[in-house]
């Protein structure tokens, strides 16, 4: 396999490692716009790892360009896909997300893969989502929550997200939600346990209610604490971590099995950073194997088999949890008590 | 004046009220049992 990663940072690098330990690279081109970080992370990748400098990407037929970066998604898949490339994109932004989903006709036409949003939250979110599906005979509802983020990119998104208007689907329709508005208690796997989390614009439903045609409500919130919702619509005032800290996922599925309802409860604990990295390069690694389901562009949820995907994740160290129990308020059946209206 | 100092201060107490009513509590219960278990072998099969 050849690649082209975009963005050699806290997310990039570390996708780049794994692809480098998952499948042979021929050779691994490094474009990042601070070329301290880029000539940096060549060196440290090592191998067939060498830096691409200049404005066009050096992408061949069958390459697999991986956006790792804060930058134009839309033109760069472009290019990748005339230039007969597949694309593997990390961005957990909305614009993005929407721009590279526009692209699903043309990369069916052409038999290229574009992984939308194979990340933390969505895509291993979406793994998460895809293989509690498989416990039930109808999904009425996916509700997804995350804590944490990865680089400073990635943190810089979420500050945006917050701020701005999202939508969830309801009922239907899509229902557009005001950011940082909708608070709700979220309990993830220890350390981590409860935060409350909010909405704001998030990509996940429209990646998962395209992957689950007849599901009702998908909703996604985000973790913040009273300083993020204050200064959601401000300039971010503290500058981030590098590395990101530790990050949570949590992803209920309510559904019908037979003739009784039921929910289930999947979650994680990883820093953002790393287990992002892992799924961007599985991902990639999986259209080298000619594993994904179809061509075209669409999220994790979508394209590859998720219990399988999972196994691997695990076996690099990226491991998912679920829920087992009952609340004090539901002690019959339901697993976590939710608020009305999610 | 008197009274669009009156409205002023209404308007200040009410959006002080909102922000505290907005940044205070909590969003929800915790579950009061169970707990998390690793997804393993079987799961994963």
């Amino acid at each position: 396999m050849r690649a082209v990663l975009v963005g050699a940072g806290a997310v990039g690098l570390r996708a780049a490692r794994q692809l480098l330990s998952l499948t042979t690279v021929e050779e691994l081109g490094v474009v990042d716009i601070d070329d301290v970080a880029r000539d940096a992370g060549v060196a440290s990748l090592g191998g067939p790892a060498r830096a691409q400098i200049g404005e066009i990407l050096e992408l061949g037929d069958g390459d697999v360009l991986l956006l790792a970066a804060p930058c134009a998604q839309r033109q760069l898949a472009e290019q990748a896909l005339d230039d007969g490339a597949h694309v593997v994109s990390t961005s957990d932004a909305t614009d993005d997300v929407k721009a590279l989903l526009d692209h699903d006709a043309e990369a069916r036409e052409r038999r290229r893969h574009v992984v939308v949003a194979a990340a933390f939250s969505p895509g291993f979110a979406c793994v998460l989502a895809a293989h509690a599906v498989t416990r039930f005979d109808h999904v009425d509802e996916i509700h997804v929550a995350k804590v944490g983020t990865g680089g400073p990119a990635c943190a810089h998104q979420r500050h945006r997200a917050l701020g701005d208007a999202g939508a969830d689907w309801y009922d239907g329709a899509w229902l557009r939600r005001r950011g940082s508005s909708g608070r709700a208690l979220c309990w993830f796997p220890d350390p981590v346990r409860g935060v409350d989390c909010y909405r704001g614009s998030l990509p996940e439903p429209l990646l998962l209610e395209a992957a689950f045609p007849g599901v009702r409500r998908v909703t996604a919130r985000v973790g913040a604490n009273r300083r993020d919702r204050l200064t959601a619509r401000l300039p971010m005032l503290r500058r981030p971590h590098p590395e990101g800290g530790l990050g949570a996922l949590r992803v209920e599925v309510r559904g019908r099995r037979g003739s009784a309802h039921d929910e289930y409860v999947l979650g994680a604990v990883d820093r953002p950073a790393v287990a992002a990295g892992t799924v961007a390069a599985l991902a990639a690694a999986w259209i080298g194997d000619g594993r994904l389901a179809r061509h075209g562009a669409g999220g994790l949820a979508e394209l590859v088999e998720p219990t399988p995907f999972l196994a691997a994740l695990a076996e690099r160290g990226v491991k998912a949890a679920v829920f087992e129990g009952s609340s004090r308020e539901a002690p019959g059946g339901r697993l976590v008590e939710v608020p009305t209206g999610r | 004046m008197k009274i669009v100092r009156r409205a002023a201060l209404a308007l200040g107490v009410a959006a002080f009220i909102a922000g505290v009513l907005r940044l205070r509590g909590s969003g929800g219960v915790p579950p009061q049992g169970g707990g998390w278990r690793e997804l393993s072998g079987p799961d994963l099969r």
